[in-house]
């Protein structure tokens, strides 16, 4: 049969976002893939170097809609390097529940949009449902529901509410208990396992050599993760695992194992939260005022020339590092370079040729597993 | 219970590292020295810094000799003031990472505190720098690490650094359409906040303009 390429997107309920796949399909066979990134790209890293250090945060939120903290603390642990700063524990401590409450929700959002490309339109409302939660929680400490601007170089904008913590525990352990829900539903039907078994797989060291990362790693059989493996925060101090699946054949991880590490790694952050909610450095239940010392270290504005920062970071969807280059505009007050990794950027690639071989139909599946976010992609 | 490398592991393998570059590229210009974070938990990592006809047989020595499997980031810096001798910067981050491909039905699980030798997680920082110029280059590490491809792509559409040997070397960030020449991160280039105090100079933001109106597309 004459072959022919096929244009998927921008705009395409496969691409979670506006890119393109252009796919050469030999009828229902996907034999060549080529993907287009670029549609939205803002920009961040020249817009930076015309901001100082705090007014940097916004932008990082914006990085990635869907997991905002991360990002903004991704960034500032890089400032940070560069400012050399040590952070108050308790700010650690607050950041880490606010990392963690954003992976749930990030992984929620995923979830939900994951269920209709497989077919499964109860699992978006379900997901938007419990999402819900966590971003309520996220908008007592930031104040907005997704774009929160809430670390700061040295600690936190503000102390958790008198409350938070009841609220995020009676949260946490009702979720607990809707994962096993979403299991029962999911890993028992055969719509799901049909279309997700046996299909993208990707061996962990060619994904490693192509600069994937995170949950994708995990799930084919390493528990590398950066929270243990290049330390920050205080993730040694808190009660978790790495989530790590068993990939059922040596072509690597599938898409089913994908799914799972990621259900997996939402147990984790329940766990890791109601640890932390109980040790966390000067109580639970108390609220410091806007800038005291237990939550917002003293930090100097400027950095000199020469001077580097860099962060790595463990993002929802794979390892994001910043390099900021010290010596900018206001003599040192800005960034002189500032420079932006992530993760999904180097995936997307990745998975276009990781379609190869499969048919049409598993596009959606392949490319939903690895839980692509354009607005990282294009910065 | 959670765990992490610490930091005696991370300068452990640090150490190994500067010393393994310094024996095999002594008497050259290239220079591994071990550095650590300035931030709370004051991790160890490797710099090097290296001209660029080296950078070729650096990479492989860190690949194929200290494990660096993984190649996370390529920055490029334009420098315009920096000098004869230093017109433009290249960094790349490479990592190692104790990942290898799994037998079906099994799975490695890692202890932190208890991995050794090269199975320790390294950051590795490398800096080459180029002389001014209108055409930087350094060569491509492509066929080494997968990664670097859409990274080295992403480098030269926004700076505009060459990578000799690079295959399919296209915009990724910018329009495929972009004046040839155009790459938005060098410094003369400027936004339109550059050395402008909104909230002085034009409250009300009605002369707000690129200052490079007209001049590019």
């Amino acid at each position: 049969m004459a072959q022919m390429w096929i244009t998927m997107g921008p705009q395409h309920p496969m691409t979670h976002g506006l890119w393109t796949l252009r796919v050469k399909v030999d009828g229902e066979t996907v034999v060549d893939t080529d993907a287009e990134l670029g549609y939205i790209h803002r920009g961040v890293e020249k817009i930076a170097e015309a901001r100082d250090f705090t007014q940097i945060t916004p932008y990082c939120d914006r990085l990635c809609y869907v997991s905002a903290m991360t990002w903004a603390n991704s960034y500032i642990y890089a400032a940070e390097d560069l400012l050399e700063v040590e952070v108050p524990e308790r700010a650690e401590y607050i950041r880490l529940i606010a990392a963690e409450c954003q992976r749930l929700a990030s992984h929620l959002m995923w979830l939900g949009a994951y269920g209709p490309d497989i077919g499964s339109l109860t699992l978006m409302t379900w997901c938007m449902r419990d999402r819900e939660m966590f971003l309520d929680l996220l908008q007592e400490l930031g104040g907005s529901r997704m774009h929160y601007n809430y670390p700061r170089v040295g600690g936190v904008k503000r102390d958790m509410p008198v409350g938070f913590a009841d609220r995020l525990v009676a949260k946490v352990k009702l979720f607990e208990h809707r994962i096993d829900e979403y299991e029962m539903m999911l890993d028992e039907s055969t719509i799901w396992l049909v279309r997700l078994q046996g299909v993208g797989y990707a061996k962990a060291e060619e994904m490693v050599n192509a600069g994937v990362s995170g949950p994708n790693i995990r799930a084919a059989g390493v528990n590398y993760d950066v929270r243990w493996a290049h330390p920050y925060s205080v993730y040694d101090q808190v009660d978790w695992e790495p989530a790590v699946e068993k990939p059922t054949s040596v072509k690597g991880a599938d898409c089913y194992d994908r799914y799972r590490v990621r259900m997996e790694e939402m147990r984790q952050s329940c766990r890791m939260m109601l640890d932390a909610i109980e040790k966390i450095p000067g109580g639970k239940n108390t609220n410091y005022a806007n800038g005291d010392e237990m939550i917002l270290a003293k930090a100097p504005t400027r950095a000199p020339e020469g001077a580097t920062g860099f962060s790595h970071y463990e993002c929802t969807r794979g390892a994001s590092q910043f390099y900021i280059q010290g010596g900018g505009d206001g003599r040192g007050k800005n960034p002189y370079r500032l420079s932006i990794r992530s993760p999904m950027f180097i995936t997307i690639p990745f998975v276009a040729k990781t379609m190869i071989g499969y048919k049409v139909a598993d596009i959606p599946a392949i490319m939903g597993s690895f839980d692509p976010c354009i607005g990282e992609t294009d910065r | 219970m959670g765990m992490r490398i610490t930091n005696a592991q991370a300068d452990a393998a640090a150490e190994h590292a500067v010393e393994s570059v310094n024996a095999r590229f002594g008497g050259s210009d290239v220079v591994a020295t071990v550095e650590h974070h300035a931030n709370a938990l004051k991790m160890a990592f490797v710099r090097i810094v290296a001209p660029p006809q080296h950078w070729t047989a650096v990479a492989k020595h860190l690949k194929f000799d200290l494990g660096t499997n993984y190649c996370s980031m390529v920055t490029g810096t334009h420098h315009p003031e920096g000098g004869a001798e230093r017109g433009w910067e290249v960094v790349y981050h490479l990592m190692r990472q104790p990942v290898a491909n799994q037998a079906p039905h099994t799975n490695t699980v890692h202890v932190a505190e208890e991995l050794q030798g090269m199975d320790v997680p390294l950051e590795v920082e490398v800096v080459l720098t180029l002389p001014q110029g209108q055409t930087p280059s350094v060569p491509s590490v492509q066929s080494l690490w997968v990664g670097a491809d859409w990274n080295e792509k992403e480098t030269w559409d926004l700076v505009g650094i060459q990578f000799e040997g690079h295959e399919n070397m296209h915009r990724v960030l910018n329009p495929h359409d972009s004046p040839e020449g155009f790459h938005p991160l060098q410094k003369q280039h400027k936004i339109r906040y550059h050395d402008f105090n909104e909230m002085y100079d034009d409250a009300q933001g009605f002369g707000r303009k690129p200052t490079d109106e007209g001049r590019v597309k």
